[in-house]
């Protein structure tokens, strides 16, 4: 046996329907190959998908969800409070996944399992309680309609402990919003993909653990030495300081300088009032706490009190940069305390703030634009830094109210209803466009067009690095690099890790292996775990093949194609089209994969 | 021993290394359910995050209450003696802190031994929310906790559903200790 440690070898599957928890021994070859979190996810979500003839609606019963840590999840290593929750998404009909931090997935860990998979809908809404070896499904109608925040005191309440953890879903979530997140330990979030819609279509209101078990640690002298040396390699960084007080918040000021900054719904990408919702102002006049994942010395989580005005009383956890600017300059919002408010309704209601803030933002412009009427929106007009109206809409899309049961199905059935909003809303493969505007090159382009879940900056963040090389970067170094944060990021959420120790303080990748091999006992190089990462990808992206994807469905949103930036540094540019086309191929090219983005239908049978 | 482990809750993160890597000093183990240490989370009314560990009581009530003197106090350190212990874990409940801990794979209870004099916890902690001071000094860390919690305590009221209510904070961050 190559692996000697790091896994329980345990896989827990539970059957809602029939409310029946069954026990599963993962196999040598199964954790080799698929090492943890997002992999063993895709694996078991295409073996589902398989057994159901790749016919399978998001929302029924028989998607399956995975809830997947990795063997590096709760080890002593830096920021490895990762988990991850795979299943065919609700927002794309594609492969989707998102990954949570806190100490949820560690908790999962101790209480023996590698993974957890459920299928079926339980006939009353309950949760999933699993303690140690113990695994009971809980009917809990009276949770029904309660926010995600209350659910976690009322669950902890009965079940008579503060030390459990829970991943649970509000009221958007019940009402299976197609952007629904999942929360956890009272304000991490699952956001992506629509992971919350599939609990809410199962009736399963919260996930909720509690371990105690050792974890399966090979070497743990090694592990203890190589962990050493990367904290220390953290804390001595020049910018860990600045991370531990703002967080990703400090991301705000960078990304109006370079012009990046979504505002206005990306009509422009500067924002006159951005020193009002920067890291400075909630520095200033918003912190009064840290909060850190699981083993994380960089603490990227700030709580904010708004301590006067409107929005006086509310604490909220973030928010963190995506959040800042979706909920803020994306909605030309200029008071931060609005913001906190906006953060902590979506964290309530259990929405994904990405999607809210784009949807809500397409909304204004829609209706700016005489797309959408006033009797559209149930009578109730919406404009820029209206906090008011955005709060208003962002509870009725929850709720599902007028107009807002129509927005809570994304940015498909938007444009479905009103066609003229594909000019206007910004999305890929149904998934709404994170916080960076990509019109700036065509590497960021590339990366939320061949993501495997949509327009997301998990699987590649190029932009920086974009704009340091400006014209100077070829086409078929934008490629490589694109591919190679496609290999590495993903490895992350495999190994169930968190990326930014790497991508924002520069820790050596290389670590990661050395953590590997100390944890499981397999020693390995980062080459053989990266080539394992584009394994999963292949499957990822053959299983979105089979689901109807093709070419087309990597194409970027019409706005970042023909409408040019307003304002800033890049006032003017639109993404050059010509460009990413034959980037496009030259990427299909590299990877493997035919004209239409195929990889070969053969690859399959070694999944 | 002269010095004493002070915690500082508004610096605390939640991050649980402390935890971590007081369960591998003392176990080898990677499960921070094994330490002596212990962060207690509340939120959202009040927000606290704090490290929970033995304050080394000149008057321990788990020594008072210990049928067979397993517990004494060697050196300023609450010492547990596992060859005299029995296992009853009355100490455990006798803590008015809950500093002392139980795991089902433990046969003793896991109690602060202070690492030696050089606690991992304190060595470790990213944001310096523990500190090691001396006991000389003790009184002044008390007066400057108190200061942090009582006399920058702020309040503020606000109306929730038609109900007035009051929330306490702390500023941070601005004052060093």
């Amino acid at each position: 046996m190559n692996i000697k440690g790091g896994y329980f070898r345990k896989h827990l599957h539970v059957d809602l329907t029939t409310g029946k928890p069954e026990r599963r021994d993962l196999s040598e070859d199964f954790i080799e190959r698929y090492v943890g979190g997002r992999g063993f996810g895709a694996k078991l979500v295409w073996d589902n998908l398989k057994a159901h003839d790749f016919k399978l609606d998001p929302l029924g019963p028989d998607n399956l969800l995975v809830v997947a840590p990795g063997p590096l999840t709760g080890a002593y290593v830096p920021s490895s409070g990762k988990n991850s929750f795979v299943a065919i998404s609700p927002a794309t009909g594609l492969y989707g996944d998102s990954s949570i931090g806190g100490a949820f997935g560690v908790e999962l860990r101790q209480a023996g399992l590698d993974c957890l998979s459920i299928t079926g809908a339980a006939p009353e809404l309950s949760i999933l309680f699993i303690d140690n070896d113990n695994v009971s499904i809980i009917e809990m109608p009276q949770l029904k309609g309660k926010t995600c925040l209350e659910a976690e005191g009322i669950i902890k309440e009965r079940l008579g402990s503060h030390g459990v953890h829970t991943a649970t879903i509000g009221v958007a979530g019940e009402n299976r919003v197609r952007f629904a997140c999942v929360n956890s330990d009272w304000s991490r979030n699952a956001g992506r993909t629509g992971i919350g819609a599939i609990m809410g279509s199962k009736n399963l209101k919260a996930i909720v653990v509690r371990g105690t078990k050792d974890l399966p640690v090979f070497d743990i002298n090694g592990l203890v030495e190589e962990t050493r040396k990367a904290i220390k390699y953290m804390t001595e960084h020049k910018y860990f300081r600045l991370w531990q007080q703002q967080g990703l918040m400090n991301v705000i000021e960078y990304a109006n300088e370079k012009g990046i900054l979504p505002t206005y719904n990306f009509k422009a990408t500067t924002f006159a009032a951005h020193d009002k919702i920067n890291g400075e102002t909630m520095l200033e006049h918003y912190k009064i706490g840290d909060s850190a994942c699981f083993m994380c010395p960089m603490c990227c989580g700030n709580i904010c009190l708004v301590k006067n005005g409107k929005y006086a009383g509310t604490v909220t956890e973030g928010p963190e940069y995506e959040s800042c600017a979706m909920l803020g300059s994306n909605l030309g919002v200029e008071r931060f305390d609005a913001v906190l408010a906006g953060n902590k309704l979506c964290d309530e209601l259990g929405v994904d703030t990405i999607s809210t803030g784009s949807i809500v933002g397409a909304v204004i412009e829609g209706y700016e634009k005489g797309i959408i009427s006033l009797s559209d929106l149930d009578g109730k007009g919406i404009a820029w830094n209206d906090d008011d109206a955005i709060m208003d809409l962002i509870g009725r899309i929850a709720r599902r109210e007028g107009v807002g049961d129509i927005l809570a199905d994304g940015s498909r059935r938007i444009i479905e209803q009103w066609p003229e909003m594909e000019k206007v809303i910004l999305q890929v493969k149904g998934l709404e466009q994170s916080a960076y505007d990509s019109r700036v090159g065509a590497s960021m382009g590339l990366a939320y067009a061949t993501s495997d879940i949509g327009a997301h900056h998990t699987r590649a963040w190029t932009i920086a690095k974009e704009i340091e090389e400006g014209a100077n970067w070829s086409a078929e170094d934008k490629v490589n690099l694109v591919m190679y944060h496609q290999s590495v990021r993903p490895l992350f959420d495999m190994l169930g890790v968190c990326r930014l120790p790497w991508i924002e303080l520069g820790l050596n990748e290389r670590h990661y292996e050395k953590f590997y091999s100390c944890v499981t006992g397999k020693t390995t190089t980062l080459e053989d775990l990266l080539r394992l990462s584009d394994d999963v990808y292949n499957l990822t992206r053959r299983m979105n093949v089979r689901l109807g994807a093709t070419r087309r469905a990597d194409s970027l949103p019409y706005k970042v194609r023909k409408v040019p930036v307003l304002t800033g540094p890049n006032a003017g540019k639109t993404l050059d089209e010509q460009e990413f086309e034959k980037m496009l191929s030259l990427y299909y090219q590299k990877r493997g994969w035919d004209k239409d983005g195929a990889p070969p239908v053969e690859i399959e049978a070694a999944f | 021993m002269s010095k004493k482990l002070a915690v500082i809750p508004q610096e605390c993160s939640g991050c649980k290394i402390c935890e971590m890597v007081c369960a591998i000093k003392h176990f080898g183990v990677n499960n921070p359910k094994k330490s002596a240490i212990r962060v207690l989370i509340t939120y959202p009314h009040p927000v606290v995050r704090m490290p929970i560990v033995c304050s080394q009581c000149k008057k321990p009530p788990c020594e008072q209450v210990c049928p067979v003197d397993a517990l004494r106090r060697v050196d300023g350190v609450v010492t547990l003696d596992t060859h005299v212990c029995v296992s009853c874990f009355h100490c455990v409940e006798s803590c008015p802190f809950g500093a002392i801990y139980a795991h089902d794979d433990c046969e003793y209870p896991i109690k602060c031994d202070m690492c030696g004099g050089d606690p991992e916890c304190v060595k470790h902690c990213p944001k310096s929310a523990l500190r090691l001071v001396p006991e000389y000094a003790l009184g002044e860390s008390k007066r400057l906790n108190n200061v942090l919690s009582y006399t920058q305590m702020k309040e503020i009221e606000f109306v929730e559903k038609g109900e007035t209510k009051t929330i306490h904070y702390a500023e941070i961050g601005k004052e060093q200790i």
